[in-house]
């Protein structure tokens, strides 16, 4: 029993990552239509950009920080110069725009610190406490609750202020919203930044335990886009609540599955994405999408 | 609005010739002649190339048809697949499995087709099931499972130590060189299968494949089920993602879980978009682009590759969105148009022969001007 309590909380932790990064994704495709491919790229970016301050003798914390204020600037640029003229297009181009990005941002990073891994430090010890008689570490608490309060920090963003507002309408209703006065423009600039620093959040906290590399968030970014998949495309709450189930699946499969192990849990998320892909197309929370001809 | 039409330059094809005399390409006695030409040199090519010339040569004709399999699904049917190296791999996974084997070199072949093709259709019933880009997402998957897929199944594969087959020795009556008759059976199969693509994507097919990438909803008020025809243009590329891998295995004689690396999935879809989308000839530009590519930047510097291969793909879609297939029809649209200001000749008007996909693709750009 202590194994398995101790799996699902380490479970949640990577998870909650996968949330992030799934809830970074949906973010963008609600303001803009369109998956961004290098949503786990930008994220590895900034993780190298912090690993690269500490290495200059900033603290990791304030590192962490200051590679989040660039994620947003990142996010920003790569919408104002590069995607905004794939947005109102072809999403099947813009796609493939992301991909590009994918390629140049892992170029960038692997030709600046090479393809080698690097250690990443953690922010959190790596000890573990015991409650109730379960040593859970503290690692996966810390990683859990940190992405969570960003979330609840964002959905408040979105919810309680004016800029939230702006945000919410450019993502409806482009047209309206630039009728009625909203610069639609840096609105957009601002949603990807959001997303891009909630991906900077998670990659800070994988890194130590992934070590980084240019193709760290790959594999992530599959599960992902599982999540989002399963948690439907619409609903944020449920591409969180599926990037957790997954988490937590894929971490229990590893180890009650002997067929599966520890090299083939990514197959999980996959062989759930069938099953509901052929039972629920719009996935698990999703609303189903009626387009007028 | 130019940008949006990128991946569709190709249903543009007929724009060139306006009136008076027919374009060179035009003559009756060129098209006929051309692909007599032409095969004529690809059957005189090999004897007179060097080794390199020819192995890297095929090479290029193995990546030519993996790209044109991921040309049916995403240049002609519009749905972006990260998948067809997978289906390379296990096509020459099955290859490498049969020849070590000895099983018979036509059932190999054979098995080599139907099963990444029985593998596609079962990914792409599920992943058409949720329009847009669902195709994208779970596509992307499939590299990043096949790899440790691969190493897991190591009584089949081999593990990561892969999997070598050395097959279609160079039988005595012929009197040619390993690589020589390497390249006579990649030039012979590649050729089919061009050839019976280029056929499928003209005809009923091609027109339906157009449809459901223009607009899903024109093409399901014509009887067109969108959902159908996706899933049939995700078997084809998967099929001929399979004849690659037989190739790939006859021509490399070595696969090992890394051939269907995600990083080599990027490439192929780089490879694709850089060499045209929904062109015949962007394929083969395409496969050229893949093998060619790697070695020239590897002898600058190896860590450059992805960097260049990353920013070379954006710089194609923001200036040349149909690739180098149309660089020549690009070139001369700049003389024309600089012609027309100085007041001599019209640009050119609508494309006569492909009407069907040009009009659905201009209406689904209308109706994206429209509120969301």
């Amino acid at each position: 029993m202590g194994t398995f309590i101790q799996l699902v909380i380490d479970g949640l932790s990577t998870g909650s990552v996968y949330a992030a990064l799934a809830l970074a994704i949906v973010l963008v495709h609600s303001a803009t239509g369109l998956i961004n491919f290098a949503q786990g790229g930008m994220a590895v970016l900034a993780a190298y950009f912090a690993w690269y301050l500490t290495n200059q003798g900033v603290p990791l914390i304030v590192a962490i920080l200051l590679s989040i204020v660039f994620s947003f600037a990142l996010g920003a640029v790569v919408e104002r110069w590069l995607m905004r003229r794939f947005e109102r297009g072809d999403p099947d181009t813009a796609v493939v725009v992301t991909i590009g990005l994918l390629t140049l941002i892992t170029g960038i990073a692997g030709w600046l610190w090479t393809y080698n891994n690097q250690q990443f430090p953690s922010l959190f010890p790596l000890d573990t406490v015991s409650f109730l008689g379960v040593s859970v570490s503290i690692r996966s608490i810390g990683t859990t609750v940190v992405i969570v309060v960003a979330m609840v920090l964002l959905q408040a963003l979105f919810v309680g202020t004016k800029l939230g507002l702006a945000l919410r309408a450019v993502a409806i209703n482009p047209q309206s919203a630039a009728f009625s006065g909203l610069p639609v423009g840096r609105l957009l600039m601002v949603g990807w930044g959001l997303a891009a620093v909630l991906g900077a959040v998670a990659g800070a906290l994988v890194a130590p335990q992934l070590t980084l590399t240019p193709g760290m968030l790959d594999n992530a970014l599959v599960y992902a886009l599982a999540a989002v998949i399963l948690g439907g495309l619409t609903s944020p709450v449920g591409v969180v609540v599926a990037a957790w189930i997954i988490g937590i699946l894929e971490n229990l499969a590893a180890v009650y599955v002997p067929f599966i192990g520890h090299d083939l849990k990514i197959a999980v998320p996959f062989i759930l994405l069938f099953v509901v892909l052929i039972v629920r197309p719009q996935g698990l929370f999703g609303r189903k999408t009626v387009v007028r001809v | 609005m130019a940008s949006a039409s990128s991946l569709s330059t190709s249903s543009r094809s007929a724009a060139a010739p306006a009136a008076a005399a027919p374009s060179f390409r035009q003559r009756r006695w060129v098209r006929m002649a051309a692909p007599l030409v032409l095969a004529l040199v690809l059957a005189v090519l090999p004897l007179v190339l060097p080794e390199f010339a020819n192995e890297t040569i095929a090479r290029i004709g193995v990546f030519a048809v993996a790209v044109l399999g991921l040309n049916v699904v995403m240049g002609y049917t519009g749905q972006v697949s990260l998948g067809q190296i997978f289906f390379l791999g296990v096509g020459a996974y099955v290859t490498a499995y049969g020849v070590q084997n000895d099983w018979n070199i036509v059932l190999v072949f054979v098995l080599a087709c139907l099963i990444p093709a029985v593998a596609g259709l079962i990914v792409a019933l599920a992943a058409a099931r949720l329009g847009g880009l669902a195709i994208a997402m779970v596509t992307v998957a499939l590299p990043i499972v096949g790899v440790p897929l691969a190493k897991r199944l190591s009584e089949f594969t081999g593990g990561s130590q892969g999997l070598s087959a050395r097959f279609a020795d160079n039988p005595e009556w012929t009197g040619l060189y390993d690589d020589q008759w390497q390249l006579y059976i990649v030039l012979v199969i590649g050729g089919i299968v061009f050839l019976l693509t280029r056929y499928l994507v003209r005809g009923k097919y091609g027109r339906a494949f157009a449809i459901v990438k223009g607009n899903e909803n024109v093409a399901s008020s014509m009887g067109i089920s969108p959902y159908r025809y996706k899933v049939l243009a995700f078997t084809i590329a998967s099929l001929i993602g399979g004849v690659s891998g037989f190739l790939y295995m006859l021509v490399v004689q070595y696969t090992s879980p890394e051939t269907m690396s995600f990083g080599h999935s990027i490439e192929l879809l780089a490879a694709m978009v850089i060499g045209g989308a929904g062109s015949i000839v962007g394929s083969i530009l395409g496969g050229a682009w893949y093998v060619l590519v790697p070695q020239l930047t590897n002898a600058v510097d190896a860590s450059l590759t992805a960097l260049l291969q990353g920013a070379v793909l954006l710089l194609v879609l923001f200036v040349l969105p149909g690739g180098l297939a149309s660089l020549p029809r690009a070139l001369t649209r700049g003389r024309r148009r600089s012609g027309a200001d100085r007041g001599v000749g019209a640009p050119p008007t609508t494309p006569s022969s492909t009407a069907g996909s040009g009009t659905a693709a201009e209406g689904s750009e209308r109706e994206r001007q429209g509120p969301a």
